[in-house]
C-alpha cells in the first residue's frame, strides 16, 4: 500500500483509534492514508504515536491528541486546530464512544451519508424515518468561512424513534457541521427538553482510499439509557448505513455533478463536494477517465 | 464509449427473475440488475442509482417501478425517474435516467446486448418451442474457452455430441432426440455462468429434467479441472 502524495489532506488531523482501546503499556498497529502507524499507551491519557518504516523500524514520531473519546493524529502539518465541540464538557453529559466499525468506501461517501436526510425513510425505516413521512423539507447550507467549515441549518425531519430516550414519534430539529473532510457531526433537539441538543460526531480514519474506519463519539442528554443500549442503537443505524456505502458505484467520490445527479435535498451535499472541489484534493476522489 | 461488443449474451434463466425482484448479474465486469414489474416485463439495467450510485439489485419493485433502496427514487422501464420521495411534489426532471439495456427472452433465457447501438440479430437454432430450462451454473472458467471445453466434457448424458451453436452458445445432442443448449455468459476474466435449457422426449418430465440439471454439476469438474 502506498502512501498518499496528496498533501491538501496529509495536514488534516484524522482519528487513529478510540480512547481505551489498549491497555496501559500496550500498543497496535494500524494505517492511515496507507501509512502505517504504531500507537502506543503510554499513560491513563497518555499516546504516542509513531510512523512504522517499510523495513519494519520505527520512524518519526507524530503529534498526538486524545479528544472526544478518540485518539487524533497528523502525517503533516495541519492548517486547522481539532474542533471545538463544547458539549463534550459540559458536566451533565453522557459522553460515549461506539468503538469502531469498518468500512469499505471512500472517506466522503461516509460523511456524506451522515449529512443525508433523505435515505431516513428507506435504510432507517421506522426509526429515523417513516415510510409515509420522507419529505425533506428546505434547509439552509453555508460556508463558514472563519472557520472553514460547512454548515446545514434548519434541518427538520419525522422521526418515529429518534433516540434511545424517544418515547414516540417526533418533528426531529438538525444541525449538521462538517469541521473537515474526514469529520463531521450533527447536533438533534432532545426528546422533552426543547432547549438542548444531543451532539453526535463521525470521525472517519481513512486508511486507504476506499478504506476507512468509523468512530461515533456523542455527548447526550439522556439519564435513563443504558450505554449499551445506547451503544446498540447507534451501531444498529451504522451497519444499515454501511451495505449502502459499500455498494455505492464508483466507491470513491465523483466530485462532478453530471456523474451523479442532485436533488434540492441533497444541499449539504452539494455544498460538501463544492469545497472538496476547492480544497483541491485528490485522495479518495474519483477522476472521471477521458473519452 | 463503446466498450462492448455488438453481441447478446445470456444473463440468466427466464423463469429465475420472480416478478417483483431486482436481482444482480455480471456480463464482462459490468454490473446489471436484472428486474421485473407485476406486468411480468423483465428489465435489464447498469446496476447503478444515477443519483448517487447505490446498486439498483439492492433496489425493490412496487408496481412497474423499480425503486432504489437508498432514498427510494423510482424509475419506470424506460429508466426515466418518475418519484423523488424527499420532494412528493417534484416532477423529477428528463435528465435523471437509469441506463438501459435491451432484455428479450427466446428459449427461456433472457438475452441483453451491452454495445451502444445494437443490431446483430439475437441467437437462432430454431423454433422457441419445446426448451425447458433446466439450470444455471457458475464456473470459474474463462468464458472464451468454455464452449471448446465443453467439447470433451462428460455431462453423464449417453452418446452426447457436442456442437456449437454460434458466439457463446454450445449444444449437446444425444442420439436420443434430446437437445442441450447451454448460453454462455463472461461473467469476469475466469468466471463464466452457463445457462441450460433442453428440448426433447428426454425432458419432458420434470423428474427427467431434475436428474438433467443433476447431471449438469458435472459440467463444472470438466471445465474447472484443466
Amino acid at each position: 500500500m502506498a502512501v498518499t502524495t496528496d498533501q491538501v489532506v496529509l495536514n488534516e488531523w484524522v482519528a487513529c483509534g478510540w480512547h481505551g482501546q489498549v491497555p496501559m503499556g500496550q500498543s497496535y498497529d494500524t494505517v492511515i492514508f496507507g501509512q502505517e502507524i504504531c500507537v502506543s499507551r503510554k499513560g491513563a491519557e497518555e499516546y504516542e504515536v509513531a510512523v512504522i518504516e517499510e523495513n519494519g523500524a520505527t520512524g518519526r514520531t507524530l503529534p498526538v491528541q486524545v479528544r472526544y473519546t478518540c485518539i487524533f493524529t497528523t502525517l503533516g502539518n495541519p492548517t486547522r486546530p481539532l474542533p471545538v465541540i463544547a458539549e463534550f464538557d459540559e458536566d451533565d453529559r453522557r459522553i460515549i464512544g461506539c468503538g469502531s466499525v469498518g468500512v469499505r468506501t471512500s472517506p466522503y461517501r461516509i460523511i456524506e451519508n451522515f449529512l443525508d436526510m433523505a435515505h431516513f425513510s428507506f435504510v432507517h425505516t421506522n426509526v429515523l424515518g417513516a415510510p409515509d413521512q420522507t419529505e425533506v423539507l428546505a434547509y439552509k447550507t453555508e460556508h463558514r468561512k472563519d472557520v472553514d467549515e460547512i454548515w446545514a441549518l434548519d434541518c427538520k425531519f419525522y422521526q418515529p424513534a429518534a433516540s434511545t430516550a424517544s418515547a414516540g414519534g417526533q418533528m426531529t430539529d438538525y444541525v449538521y457541521r462538517v469541521m473537515s473532510p474526514f469529520s463531521v457531526m450533527l447536533y438533534k433537539n432532545v426528546f422533552g427538553d426543547p432547549a438542548r441538543n444531543d451532539a453526535i460526531c463521525l470521525f472517519v480514519q481513512p486508511m486507504a482510499e476506499t478504506e476507512c474506519l468509523a468512530y461515533m463519539p456523542m455527548a447526550l442528554v439522556d439519564e435513563i439509557s443504558t450505554p449499551e443500549g445506547i451503544i446498540d442503537f447507534q451501531q444498529g443505524i451504522f451497519l444499515q448505513d454501511r451495505i449502502i456505502l459499500e455498494n455505492q458505484r464508483p466507491t470513491l467520490l465523483p466530485l462532478d455533478p453530471t456523474i451523479e445527479l442532485p436533488t434540492r435535498a441533497d444541499a449539504s451535499s452539494i455544498a460538501f463536494r463544492r469545497w472538496l472541489k476547492a480544497m483541491n484534493l485528490q485522495f479518495g476522489i474519483y477522476e472521471k477517465q477521458a473519452a | 464509449m463503446g466498450e462492448f461488443r455488438d453481441r447478446w449474451t445470456a444473463v440468466g434463466l427466464e423463469h429465475q427473475v420472480e416478478p417483483g425482484s431486482s436481482n444482480p448479474a455480471i456480463v464482462d465486469g459490468h454490473p446489471l440488475a436484472i428486474w421485473r414489474g407485476e406486468n411480468g416485463q423483465p428489465n435489464i439495467w447498469h446496476d447503478r442509482c444515477p443519483h448517487r450510485g447505490m446498486r439498483l439489485s439492492f433496489g425493490f419493485v412496487r408496481g412497474d417501478t423499480l425503486r432504489c433502496i437508498y432514498h427510494g427514487w423510482g424509475y419506470e422501464s424506460g429508466g426515466q425517474c418518475v418519484s423523488i420521495p424527499a420532494h412528493p411534489e417534484l416532477t423529477p426532471p428528463k435528465t435523471i435516467c437509469a441506463k438501459v439495456y435491451p432484455a428479450t427472452t427466446r428459449y427461456g433465457i433472457l438475452w441483453t446486448n451491452l454495445a451502444d447501438e445494437p443490431s446483430s440479430p439475437l441467437p437462432d437454432l430454431g423454433p422457441e418451442e419445446g426448451w425447458h430450462p433446466l439450470r444455471s451454473l457458475y464456473v470459474n472458467c474463462p468464458a472464451e474457452t468454455t464452449a471448446d471445453r465443453l467439447r470433451g466434457a462428460d455431462c453423464g448424458v449417453p452418446d452426447a455430441k457436442a456442437g456449437n451453436g454460434g458466439d457463446g452458445i454450445a449444444t449437446i445432442e444425444t442420439g436420443s432426440g434430446l437437445t442441450l443448449l447451454i448460453a454462455i455468459q463472461a461473467v469476469g476474466a475466469d468466471k463464466a455462468g452457463l445457462h441450460v435449457v433442453a428440448r426433447g422426449e428426454d425432458a419432458r418430465a420434470s423428474g427427467q429434467r431434475l436428474e438433467l440439471a443433476r447431471k449438469m454439476q458435472r459440467l463444472r469438474c470438466a471445465l474447472e479441472a484443466q
